[in-house]
Order: structure tokens, then C-alpha cells, then sequence
């Protein structure tokens, strides 16, 4: 895979976005510009994923973090009311022996991939250059027979459909465990989120009920002034 | 002082004798190994940011980060296999929907989590939540 010409300018172009918002998200003071900073990163990130022939999951991303993640965490934000607490002089890192521990973690990542890559890289660019020239052959093949875009620059891709395609013949197994998943998240996070009052409704309690439970039991009360 | 030399010397040896030109051949031709750099400074990024924050939403935010990190990586080995015209070139672009779907349900949860814990102990910052600590 060698990306040129704006292909490559575009590579470049997304990659330092996706590089610095990511950095302006864990160093932004406040919560709601670090939830904006991550949208940008995520949808430079999609860009790539654009250039590497995965529009599909290009749109999954977009639509699944931008349109739906984020929403949540914003809300969740605006819900716990962080942005009235961070005014004031209060640190947003903790103490050195933390920024130290990840600086070391750091140094320990960037040395790993750099002698990854100079070492094992190029031994796998000889051994996949013979491949790729076959593999090339063929996509420009199959590209000759596909339709233009409506913009007569390139060829409409193929890329969504044997993504469908591979998807049900190699995951339909765990296609079907996800659905399991997402289900018993959504009851998840609403048990998690509930308050105690409508825990109570839940089990079937009358307003009655509850209130004579709150003069038997005064520390359910406090517990329900915390909720609100 | 010896032994950082070396191991610096290790590092760069690809690059310091004289393939300068390469390298410039590198960058105007990105291929896997800038995609892969890129993905290892995001996942660098998110895991300083889930080591050094206090406030656990930015915590969440950067787990989703170290994922995309993760996604990006999948994204670009697949390519590189679709090129040579391998039979489970699409297995990565596979994984990354399904990354996605967990990552998704992982955020409600947490952010479940984090409206009960808000509830009740009136707090965000991590290094205030010390029950279990003794």
C-alpha cells in the first residue's frame, strides 16, 4: 500500500489533525472542549480510513462516535455539571509520579515502534513486493469493469458490498453475539442510571408505601436529596 | 550512559547511514508503517491521558482513543492484505465494527457508572474516589 500525489497530501493532512486534536482533548481544561476536540479526531481518523479503501467503516465511525458516543458524553457532561467545577486554579493532571509513570510508558511505546519499524519493516516490504504486484493486477482489473463516479475522477468502489459480504460468510456468529450485548448494555446503563425513587416504582412501591418507608427509615431520605 | 548510546544506536541505525533520501521517499509516499506510526501516537496519546487525568470522563475519552488507535491499526494491515490478495483481507475491517460495538456499549455503561457514582459520592475526580483504598 503506497499512498501518492493528494492521496498522500491528505494522509498527512488528516493524520497531524487526528494527532493534534487528540493531544488538545487530553490537555484541554475543560470537559465539553476535550468531547469537541475528540469529535475532530475521530473524524480525521474516519479521513484515514477513507484513504486505506474502508469508506464503510469510515461511515460506522462517523455515524456511531459522532452521532452517537459523543451525544452521550456531552450529555453525561451537562448532567454532572463538570464545566462549574473546573473554574478556579484546580489541577487537571495528578501529581508527578503519575505524568511520570506515562512519560516512562511513552518512551517505552515510541522506542518499541521505532525498532519495529526498522527492523521488521523492511524485511516485509521485500517479501510483499512480489504479492502486491500480483494483487495490483488484479484490482486494477476488477476496477476497469466497475462504473465512474459522478465525477469522472475515479471508479465507484466495490468495498461496501464485499465488506457486507465477508461480514455475514466470516462474523455472523459474532454479529449475533453483539446484538446480545448492546441489548444487556441498554438495560445496563438504565439500572445504573435510574434514581432511587424510580428504583422503588420499579419494585412495584406506592408513593404511599415509599413515604412511610422514608419515617421508618430516615436515611433513604438523605439518600434521595444526594440524587437530586 | 554507554548503554543509552547503543541503544539509541539501534534505533536509528536504518536511518542514520546516509538514507536520508529514503526517507524523504518515505514521507511523500506514505505506506503501512506511517499509518502504523500515526496509530501508535494516538494510542501513546490516549494512554498518557488515561494515566494523567483526574476528571473520568476525560478517562473515558481517551479509552476511545486508545480503541481508534487500535481501529487504525486493523484499517491498515487489512489494506496491505488486500493488496497482496489475501483470502481474509477483509477480517480486520471485520474486527474494527465490532471494536466499534463494544466501544459503544462500554461508553453507555461507563457513563451509567459514572451518573451513579456522581449521585453518591458527589465527585468525578478519580483520586477522590478512594473507598476500596485502606
Amino acid at each position: 500500500m503506497i499512498l501518492s500525489g493528494w492521496e498522500a497530501f491528505f494522509f498527512w493532512f488528516f493524520g497531524l489533525a487526528a494527532i493534534f486534536a487528540a493531544l488538545l482533548t487530553v490537555m484541554a481544561r475543560n470537559a465539553i472542549h476535550s468531547a469537541l476536540f475528540l469529535i475532530s479526531s475521530l473524524v480525521s481518523v474516519a479521513a484515514l480510513f477513507v484513504l486505506a479503501q474502508a469508506e464503510f467503516i469510515a461511515g460506522v465511525q462517523i455515524l456511531v462516535y459522532v452521532g452517537g458516543v459523543m451525544v452521550l458524553f456531552l450529555f453525561v457532561i451537562m448532567l454532572v455539571n463538570v464545566g462549574a467545577q473546573e473554574r478556579g486554579n484546580e489541577e487537571i493532571f495528578n501529581r508527578p509520579r503519575q505524568v511520570g509513570a506515562s512519560l516512562i510508558f511513552c518512551f517505552l511505546l515510541v522506542a518499541a515502534v521505532l525498532f519495529a519499524v526498522n527492523t521488521a519493516y523492511p524485511k516485509l516490504q521485500e517479501k510483499v513486493t512480489t504479492q502486491q504486484a500480483n494483487g495490483e493486477a488484479v484490482a486494477t482489473a476488477v476496477n476497469r469493469r466497475l462504473p465512474r463516479a459522478a465525477t469522472l475522477t475515479s471508479s465507484l468502489s466495490t468495498q461496501s458490498e464485499t465488506f457486507g459480504a465477508a461480514l455475514y460468510r466470516y462474523g455472523s456468529l459474532p454479529f449475533e453475539i453483539a446484538s446480545v450485548l448492546l441489548l444487556v448494555a441498554i438495560i445496563g446503563s438504565v439500572m445504573l442510571a435510574r434514581t432511587l425513587k424510580q428504583e422503588r416504582s420499579a419494585d412495584d412501591m406506592a408513593p404511599e408505601e415509599f413515604e412511610e418507608e422514608l419515617i421508618e427509615h430516615p436515611e433513604v431520605a438523605t439518600v434521595e436529596v444526594n440524587a437530586d | 550512559m554507554t548503554i543509552l548510546l547503543s541503544v539509541f544506536v539501534l534505533l536509528f541505525q536504518e536511518t542514520s547511514n546516509g538514507r536520508f533520501a529514503q526517507m524523504k521517499h518515505g514521507v511523500v509516499n506514505p505506506d503501512l508503517s506511517k499509518f502504523l506510526v500515526i496509530a501508535a501516537l494516538l494510542f501513546i496519546i490516549g494512554v498518557a491521558g488515561v494515566l494523567t487525568r483526574r476528571n473520568i470522563i476525560v478517562i473515558f475519552m481517551s479509552i476511545e482513543l486508545i480503541l481508534n488507535a487500535a481501529n487504525l491499526n486493523f484499517i491498515a494491515f487489512s489494506r496491505q492484505l488486500q493488496e497482496t490478495g489475501s483470502v481474509n483481507a477483509l477480517a480486520g475491517q471485520i474486527f474494527t465494527v465490532f471494536v466499534i460495538v463494544v466501544a459503544a456499549a462500554e461508553a453507555a455503561i461507563g457513563l451509567g457508572i459514572v451518573i451513579a457514582l456522581y449521585r453518591n459520592k458527589e465527585t468525578i475526580w478519580v483520586d477522590e474516589i478512594d473507598l476500596l483504598k485502606w
